[in-house]
């Protein structure tokens, strides 16, 4: 009697663990579905596409906000509601989308892949698969190679954007970037690295799109500037609700041949319009032509890189001793070539200490009170 | 028997399923935006200004209450004080206080919504003292 309970609760734990082996099998499989045949789309759709936007919306960390009408909304999902609109209404452009997701487990034991990749070819959606991301260093790896297994031939024919969604990305330290690997960083340099890859045979990239909080710094300009010639980017604080990507949805329209400055500006005003309509927190919305801002970039980038070596070596743990600031605002900083090839949208808060700042330069710079240094 | 273990498994399998996502940052986003959907909601504004009053009066007891506690790191004291920091000037901002004019009252609904779209900019980095204090806030509450 004793043995027949023992053999059915044995039974009934083997149908339990197999049950959850074939949950995880179903779970992880139902990330990985072709939505159509690959070979038979790019037939159907025998004209090579001639944008190609790379898209990474970073998800791992706290991205809920509110709206003004109280409702809760997260900043990530949203922004991918919005680039899958636009990969829709592009009939001629390449459109992938990464969302780097936070880590979970399924059943409590089956971790479940922390990417979601979309691949959108002429407004059709030719793959949607999860992934793994970098468990370790993050320069892009994973979302390179899915990146190579779809773009199209003509690279260097095409006009490449590129746009990234999430929180300020760090100069310098860079941990605790992603909520769900706190000892993992991720840094401007490290993002610089693993852009490079995404060129193939391009210099640059037409625009970048830095849509995060402090993405207009010298340091930050100065490194993505290598690889883009356009930049579109937020010197101060970006709310969640981020930059409206309305004009993406017409690139044909829009984006023509040699007037990329002006689909900046077009660009940088919609989201300017967008957010001040909604935001009481100031909006500061920059465009900085890459070539023309050389000439302030060299002149300060010793200042820079000494202020950020300080940073480093004496403030790691200390942060709010550290502050931004508009660079106007320093001395060293406020050079006569410091507006060339910037263009900026600036509306101060509307409450607290600065809300009567008029302007902004479109630099944001670091400041530190050297007396509390001493003190500590 | 058996029938009840099997459901007991498929119950526990989905209850742990279930994300957790609820965490500190999230909660004090929530408590500020409850406090703008409430200054919104009232027409009067002598009680917009007791909403908003109370809300920050609220959550500075429960900041002093932590620090007495002496749960605040030094890793986290900069942070802990930057945050503290900004909860009294947005106090001083509504009294009129410390160099501040005073709120209109035809300007509290947009304060409330400036409160809460700061501090989800200021929450936007780690902030780990205040999945403490957002206990105390609601043992306040």
């Amino acid at each position: 009697m004793q043995n027949s309970h023992r053999q059915s609760t044995f039974h009934i734990y083997i149908a339990c663990v197999g049950l959850m082996v074939f949950c995880s099998l179903l779970f992880s499989s139902c990330a990985q579905l072709p939505i159509q045949n690959y070979s038979q789309v790019l037939k159907e759709n025998e004209h090579a596409p001639i944008y190609s936007i790379v898209c990474i919306v970073h998800g791992d960390n706290n991205y809920i906000y509110h709206d003004t009408t109280g409702n809760k909304l997260s900043a990530d999902k949203e922004t991918i509601t919005q680039i899958i609109r636009v990969a829709q209404q592009n009939q001629n452009a390449e459109v992938f989308i990464f969302h780097q997701k936070p880590a979970s487990n399924f059943l409590l034991f089956f971790p479940t892949k922390d990417g979601d990749f979309y691949y959108y070819r002429n407004g059709q959606l030719i793959a949607n698969e999860s992934y793994w991301r970098d468990q370790k260093e993050s320069q892009l790896n994973p979302e390179l190679e899915l990146f190579n297994s779809y773009s199209a031939d003509n690279k260097s024919e095409m006009k490449k954007i590129f746009l990234y969604f999430g929180h300020q990305i760090p100069e310098y330290g860079g941990e605790g970037y992603d909520e769900s690997y706190p000892e993992r960083t991720f840094t401007v340099s490290d993002l610089a690295t693993g852009l490079i890859n995404f060129l193939g045979d391009s210099e640059k990239f037409d625009m970048s799109i830095l849509s995060t909080c402090y993405g207009g710094t010298p340091f930050t300009i100065d490194k993505l500037g290598a690889l883009s010639k356009i930049i579109i980017a937020s010197p101060e604080n970006l709310h969640l609700s981020y930059f409206d990507l309305a004009p993406l949805e017409q690139l044909d329209e829009k984006l023509r041949i040699g007037n990329n400055i002006s689909f900046a500006k077009n660009f940088a005003q919609n989201a300017f319009d967008k957010l001040t309509m909604n935001v009481q927190t100031s909006v500061s919305i920059a465009i900085y032509d890459v070539d023309s801002t050389k000439q302030y970039l060299n002149e300060i980038r010793m200042s820079y890189t000494n202020t950020l070596t300080n940073l480093k070596l004496q403030f790691q743990t200390f942060p709010s001793i550290v502050k931004q600031c508009d660079c106007a605002e320093l001395p060293s900083y406020l050079l006569p070539q410091m507006n060339k090839g910037v263009t900026i949208f600036y509306r101060p808060a509307r409450f607290g200490r600065l809300k009567n700042k008029q302007n902004h330069s479109g630099w944001e710079c670091w400041k530190y009170d050297a007396k509390i240094t001493n003190i500590r | 028997m058996k029938t009840r273990i099997f459901v007991g498994f498929i119950v526990m399998m989905f209850v742990f399923v279930t994300p957790l996502s609820a965490n500190g940052k999230v909660d004090i986003q929530k408590y500020f935006n409850d406090t703008a959907n409430k200054v919104k909601a009232t027409e009067n504004a002598a009680e917009k200004r007791e909403i908003l009053n109370e809300s920050f009066q609220n959550l500075s007891k429960a900041l002093e209450k932590v620090e007495n506690m002496g749960l605040v790191s030094n890793e986290n004291r900069d942070v802990f004080d930057q945050f503290k920091n900004n909860l009294q000037e947005k106090q001083d901002e509504l009294a009129g206080n410390n160099g501040y004019e005073r709120i209109p009252d035809s300007q509290l609904n947009n304060f409330s919504n400036y409160v809460v779209q700061d501090m989800e900019q200021a929450l936007s980095i780690s902030l780990v003292a205040l999945l403490l204090i957002i206990i105390l806030v609601i043992l306040l509450i």
